[in-house]
């Protein structure tokens, strides 16, 4: 029996089309995210040629004086992209995944963004996430729409009724046939993207594998229950795509606009016009009061005081301080919007799979924006750590030659997620469940 | 051909499918949404309106408040560009989600437009934004579909068709006539829709040309008019072709996914991998090799500013910058920005470029795919689309270019050639000076610009549309009625 429902599977046309498609589209989406891996890695690669070069120059052009070279000086910290992130590019195309910054006021130069085009950026990625979350459903839904409804509709299933064999059973046999080569055509797609994105078997790899399955089988449930309803293939055909359109195109779009105009981030430009205002007033007002701030944050600087006429990098650094310490109250509300956002849509995604199947990729493949924000944390880190160091070179002005210019490369910063599968999986398997109890219940009352 | 079949037959389509039970539900609902995203957008847009225009008036005053000060100074202390938003965007927001919304313009350098809503914003901005157009080309071709699938195919199974064509109905006037019908049905959605549209000149005071405004909308309306004719008469053709309604709706979803999903997306995938544009660190990079080449006005040594030095000591017939009638390094500075913009922007102008190469296989597959030629037209004419954006960003460094060397003239004329530093009350210019620094006044592109930039996206709609009526006019025979 299993063998002429496999024979009758492979005879249609529709399953060679949704393989050919998905196919071409995976192999297309895979190289898509090698393609983006590979110019990031180009530009890291380019980055740290770039600082040696960029540090001998200035070295060379002011090694009478370490303050000025240090006006100069920029130091690269790199988000390095995993490779899964070829498979969820998530919002890592939007964010720069390099800093270049100088230890003067970071405010002004953390949010500065990478080249990318815009046109590209509205359209979105063709990655293997966006093809497992919009177009494997609309296959499952072309596979079983009509599974049922079609015999019905041929004549067939009355043979089928009359051969004695449980209906229930053959139904099921239909669909896992179809579950199964769902399945395949996935798991080539996942070795694929192994092998030419150079995935490591981590954890991440395989919840990313997990909550894909899931994620189908959501799939697969939801159809089982529009099937056992008993309609026409047509109806099913229109009940099924009005889910998906609901589910997958309209919901998430209804979604982020009431998180983006719940949550405007104004704050952004009040905050960037605070921190270049609080810098730039230093210049005309009390230099002792701008140096009672500056020693109140760093304590064991207070010993190199600034005389009150003349200019000197103590205090020019010291009103670079000003621009980001003061502006803080206008970074943590923005800060805080963000956060907000993350949650809100975290939240609410837990309700509708494809918006949580896109997160949690996002959050693995450590490509969201709560990445990007632990980012510029690190960032603002590092920069201290610049900071900390050459401070006292400064304010000592010690000779230029007597730093080890050679160990500034650039720094990696190191990303964790904090995923975790269970709460992950659990809104969608109990949605799945829910739907495949009350398709059986159906199914036996008729 | 009679007139008066067509007619009837629309009527009788319009008539059925007007009674359907399905139909008054998905009309509330669709006509519900659009209540919601208008009114949505517009608070959005006013939010967003009173946010930039509160932040430049900020940035403003606390440049005017700047006290004297020496002028490179303020030319550090430098300007916000806010990019103000076109009131056309409550209905197609383009691709305004990703373009900055802050540049900082100063002196020498020449800085991103940061702070865009997708940098602040989670994965789920991927999915796309909610407006009114979104409705427009993605939501409501598939109602169509639903609609219009089994026009003719469901005639075809129920043997109804072979009783018109006895009664001497052609095939000619049965696919013009249920053409017409569902465009009448589908007016009943995209009314409303172009109505909400033309609510935004109403109510518009937003200092705009309002004329220019209107153009704008009457040629939205217009796109879109056509676009929905070529719709429906594809939906029938499809229907009369196919040989049953479930093939008729596979056939359209399938169209449906693959020109407006992915032929999109492909293109766009494949114009960025034929043509890559720099990263930030090469193009930094090529920016600063050009200008040690031409020369580094930073640079003490350097021989290109050392020669027009010597230069300018033999004109005025003295040995030292320091007897020359105005500030050197003011005089400096201004040659450097000089030079150094120039070398930006003939970059900027590369990747510009290399950008719109990497648009043009979208651009150009507009003359097979009516929705992109819809998307395209939409979101230039309601002034969100990509040239807009680079008008603003060449704006923007067009503003910052003349600011700088405002600044630096002011150092030239009034500051004294022996000042060796910024510091302090001595080397400044009176604040008179910064608030008659002209504001940074943004500019739309023009409606003339947007249509010539679009000719071809105008062209591709016309031609879709006389190509679909032909089909349906001189190639009706090729439709089997069995």
């Amino acid at each position: 029996m299993y063998k002429l429902l496999i024979k009758q599977f492979f005879r249609s046309k529709t399953v060679l089309l949704a393989f050919g498609i998905l196919m071409l589209l995976g192999i297309l989406g895979i190289s898509t995210g090698k393609q983006f891996l590979n110019q990031k890695q180009t530009a890291i690669e380019k980055t740290t040629e770039k600082q040696r070069k960029h540090i001998e120059n200035q070295v060379h052009l002011h090694k009478d004086d370490i303050g000025l070279l240090l006006y100069y000086l920029k130091f690269s910290f790199i988000n390095n992209l995993q490779p899964t992130a070829g498979i969820a590019i998530g919002q890592s195309d939007v964010n720069p995944h390099i800093q270049n910054v100088k230890i003067l006021n970071l405010e002004g130069q953390k949010y500065d963004t990478d080249l990318v085009n815009p046109m590209r950026l509205q359209v979105g990625n063709l990655d293997l996430s966006f093809l497992i979350i919009f177009l494997f459903p609309l296959v499952i839904i072309a596979l079983n729409f009509n599974i049922l409804s079609e015999e019905e509709e041929n004549g067939t299933w009355k043979m089928v009724t009359l051969q004695g064999k449980s209906t229930f059973q053959y139904l099921i046999m239909k669909l896992s046939i179809r579950l199964v080569f769902v399945s395949i055509v996935l798991a080539v797609l996942f070795i694929l993207a192994k092998v030419i994105l150079s995935i490591p078997f981590s954890s991440d790899f395989i919840n990313m594998i997990i909550i894909s399955y899931i994620y189908i089988f959501f799939w697969f449930a939801l159809c089982f229950f529009v099937i056992i309803l008993r309609n026409s293939s047509n109806t099913n055909a229109i009940t099924l795509l009005t889910s998906w359109l609901v589910l997958v195109v309209f919901l998430p779009v209804l979604v982020n606009n009431y998180i983006t105009n719940k949550y405007p981030v104004g704050e952004a430009l009040s905050m960037t016009i605070k921190q270049r205002d609080e810098y730039h007033k230093r210049w005309d007002t009390d230099k002792q009061e701008t140096m009672k701030k500056f020693y109140a944050h760093y304590p064991q600087f207070s010993k190199y005081k600034v005389e009150d006429k003349g200019f000197s990098w103590v205090w020019y650094y010291a009103m670079q301080q000003m621009g980001d310490d003061e502006s803080k109250l206008e970074r943590s509300q923005m800060y805080d919007k963000i956060e907000k956002r993350a949650e809100l849509s975290k939240q609410i995604a837990q309700f509708f799979p494809p918006l949580q199947i896109q997160l949690s990729m996002n959050t693995i493949a450590n490509t969201s924006l709560a990445q990007h924000v632990k980012f510029l944390n690190a960032t603002s880190d590092f920069h201290e750590r610049k900071r900390l160091d050459f401070y006292p070179r400064i304010f000592e002005n010690e000779n230029v030659n007597s730093v080890d210019w050679k160990n500034y490369k650039p720094e990696f910063f190191k990303a964790e997620n904090n995923f975790s599968l269970i709460k992950t999986i659990i809104p969608i398997l109990l949605l799945t469940l829910i739907l495949l109890g009350s398709s059986l219940l159906i199914h036996f009352r008729k | 051909m009679k007139k008066s079949v067509v007619i009837l037959i629309a009527k009788q389509f319009f008539k059925k499918t007007f009674n359907s039970k399905g139909l008054m539900a998905l009309l509330t609902i669709f006509l519900l949404v659009l209540i919601y995203v208008t009114v949505d957008g517009w608070n959005a847009f006013e939010a967003n309106h009173h946010t930039i225009e509160h932040h430049q008036d900020k940035a403003r005053k606390s440049w005017e408040d700047n006290p004297d000060k020496h002028p490179h100074r303020m030319a550090h202390f430098g300007t916000f560009a806010f990019r103000t938003q076109h009131p056309l965007r409550i209905f197609d927001s383009g691709i305004e989600s990703y373009t900055g919304n802050s540049i900082f313009l100063e002196a020498h350098r020449q800085n991103t437009a940061n702070f865009s809503e997708a940098s602040l914003s989670t994965g789920l901005v991927r999915f796309g934004d909610l407006n009114i157009a979104m409705l427009l080309q993605l939501i409501l071709p598939l109602i169509i579909f639903f609609i219009g699938y089994a026009a003719i195919s469901s005639e075809k199974e129920s043997g109804t068709l072979k009783i018109y064509y006895t009664q001497g109905v052609t095939m000619k006037e049965l696919l013009l006539g249920k053409s017409l019908g569902l465009f009448l049905i589908v007016a009943l959605f995209f009314i409303p829709a172009l109505l909400a549209l033309w609510s935004i000149a109403l109510v518009d005071d937003f200092h705009l040309e309002n004329a220019a405004v209107l153009v704008r909308i009457i040629l939205i309306s217009i796109c879109y008019i056509i676009f929905y004719a070529i719709l429906c008469s594809l939906t029938i053709i499809i229907s009369g072709r196919s040989a049953n309604s479930n093939k008729a709706l596979l056939s359209l979803l399938g169209g449906w996914l693959l020109f407006f999903v992915i032929i999109p997306k492909t293109s766009q995938v494949v114009g960025n991998s034929i043509y890559p544009n720099l990263s930030k660190i090469e193009f930094r990079a090529e920016v600063e090799e050009e200008v040690s080449k031409k020369g580094d006005s930073h640079d003490p040594n350097d021989p290109h500013f050392n020669k027009l030095r010597d230069s300018i000591l033999k004109v005025y017939n003295v040995t030292d910058v320091k007897d020359l009638p105005f500030n050197y390094s003011g005089f400096l500075m201004s040659k450097g920005e000089e030079q150094t913009a120039l070398i930006y922007n003939q970059e900027q102008d590369k990747l510009i470029k290399s950008y719109k190469n990497q648009n043009s296989i979208t651009n150009g597959l507009v003359i097979f795919n009516p929705y992109l030629a819809i998307k395209n037209l939409s979101m230039s004419l309601s002034g969100t689309d990509f040239t807009t954006y680079v008008g603003f960003l060449n704006q923007t460094e067009k503003y910052r270019y003349k600011q700088s060397q405002y600044m630096n003239e002011l150092q030239m004329k009034f500051i004294s050639n022996k000042a060796t530093t910024s510091e302090g009350k001595v080397h400044v210019v009176g604040q008179e000076y910064w608030k008659s620094a002209p504001k940074f006044e943004y500019q739309f592109l023009s409606v003339s610009k947007t249509i010539k930039n679009q000719l071809f996206a105008f062209v591709s709609l016309f031609v879709w549309f006389i190509v679909s009526c032909i089909i349906m006019i001189k190639f009706s025979n090729r439709f089997k009625i069995i």
